[in-house]
């Protein structure tokens, strides 16, 4: 495994004081919120985030990971020595999982990394004290799952890999890759979540297993945008088509339909295909905003047409109703 | 050849209308007392007489469940929490609004 410099990850010296370290992970994590940010990879900087901050905010853990020295880089090659964390008292409530106010993380399922677990995993002191033995039932677990807009209009099947805190034969917690093939319904929004019953944590002592709740996150789509269960899509006419009316086919999510555009139609328009949204009850809508292309005056044929639209619509003035402006523009 | 997994028996949550207090703290690990701030400041209606009887629309399950991730993860109140996912919503739609007029206006 590799290691990993938590002070670096949160930006501080070695010296830093609790209060300089809570500082700096308040300040990282706002910028790295996974709701918030709109950095790449935020995501996987919030936990990394997240996980140092669970290190060096603890007296006893901040401890015993600088007693591992100075010299080690991230991403060296590491494994704890075999007298780790010896000669430490500790008050117990580590544990391989953060937990408590700071510790209810969204996408726990994923989990901190092999290197957190190897220090402050269930077979470290750390980890030892705090535990539930027998708990009745295991504790639910989050993750998120990402989708196409197709996806989530006609459902699927796709199998996810997380990774999740298990206790081993010997006590010792380690992160194990878990497979979950889940039935995507058809009709699912962004945001919206599934539950995977039984799929959560397996009490070590038996009893009922939680739930692996799964937050929908459907991907930006090249056509359509999403909103609730709606659907909006673009679409170009040409100006006859909008002037005169036409009968037009329009992409949906369940395949090409016709669809009448009204004469005299404009630019921005909004035309409404019911139930051509997302299926649900009541399914969404399709939303479709006209834009009308001008075609290229770039023949003698079309500027000879351009110039008899100027002779014969020259009382048309697109602009009348800056007419009514006050000339002069900016304010007194 | 590899077995794959056995499907997951895939519930959507909030299909119902509705969805009771306690399941609604479960799901966005949120407290109670958060949850009656949140009503509060009017971030969500409930139905019912008391907090412990409450229900809530299943519909703001997502708005409630990154209000419960702001409070835990950046240790901010539930102001500040629903101060925050009213704009980050206005922010969405804005974003929304500006996608569809580059569209429009786009060549």
């Amino acid at each position: 495994m590799e290691y990993r410099d938590y002070y670096k990850v949160l930006g501080v010296a070695r010296t830093a004081t609790a209060e300089d370290i809570k500082k700096s992970y308040r300040r990282l994590a706002r910028k790295y919120h996974p709701d918030v940010s709109k950095e790449k990879d935020a995501e996987q900087k919030f936990k990394e985030l997240q996980e140092a901050y669970e290190v060096l905010k603890d007296p006893e853990k901040r401890a015993a990971y600088d007693q591992l020295g100075s010299d080690w880089k991230s991403g060296q090659q590491f494994r704890p020595p075999p007298d780790w964390a010896s000669g430490f008292e500790f008050s117990g409530g580590g544990g391989g999982r953060a937990r408590g106010a700071g510790g209810a993380h969204a996408f726990e399922d994923e989990g901190f990394s092999d290197f957190f677990s190897s220090l402050f995993g269930g077979g470290s002191h750390f980890g030892a004290t705090g535990r539930r033995r027998q708990p009745q039932s295991g504790r639910d677990h989050h993750a998120r799952i990402d989708i196409d807009l197709e996806e989530a209009f006609g459902g699927g099947t796709r199998t996810l890999d997380l990774k999740r805190p298990e206790l081993t034969g010997e006590g010792t917690l380690q992160l194990k890759s878990h497979t979950v093939r889940v039935t995507i319904p058809a009709g699912v929004s962004d945001g919206q979540l599934i539950r995977l019953a039984g799929q959560g944590e397996t009490p070590p002592g038996g009893g009922r297993a939680g739930d692996l709740y799964l937050e929908v996150h459907v991907r930006a789509h090249r056509l359509f945008q999403l909103e609730g269960r709606d659907v909006t899509l673009t679409l170009p006419v040409a100006p006859w088509e909008a002037a005169l009316g036409a009968t037009v086919t329009v992409p949906t999510l369940g395949g090409a339909v016709d669809m009448q555009v009204p004469a005299g139609a404009q630019s921005g328009q909004k035309l409404r295909l019911r139930g051509r949204g997302l299926p649900g009850s009541p399914p969404g809508d399709e939303y479709v905003q006209l834009k009308v292309v001008l075609p290229p005056a770039s023949s003698p044929g079309a500027q000879a047409l351009y110039e008899e639209m100027r002779a014969k619509l020259g009382s048309f003035d697109p602009r009348a109703e800056l007419q009514a402006a006050p000339r002069g523009g900016g304010a007194p | 050849m590899t077995e794959l997994p056995k499907s997951g028996e895939a519930q959507l949550v909030g299909e119902a209308d509705w969805i009771a207090a306690s399941e609604l703290c479960r799901l966005c690990r949120l407290e109670l007392t958060a949850v009656i701030e949140l009503v509060e400041l009017g971030l969500v209606s409930p139905r019912g007489p008391a907090p412990e009887q409450w229900l809530l629309p299943a519909a703001e399950l997502p708005r409630l469940a990154i209000a419960g991730r702001l409070i835990h993860d950046l240790g901010i109140n539930a102001s500040g929490a629903a101060l925050a996912v009213e704009l980050l919503e206005m922010q969405r739609d804005l974003e929304r609004r500006l996608r569809r007029l580059e569209r429009l206006t786009m060549d």
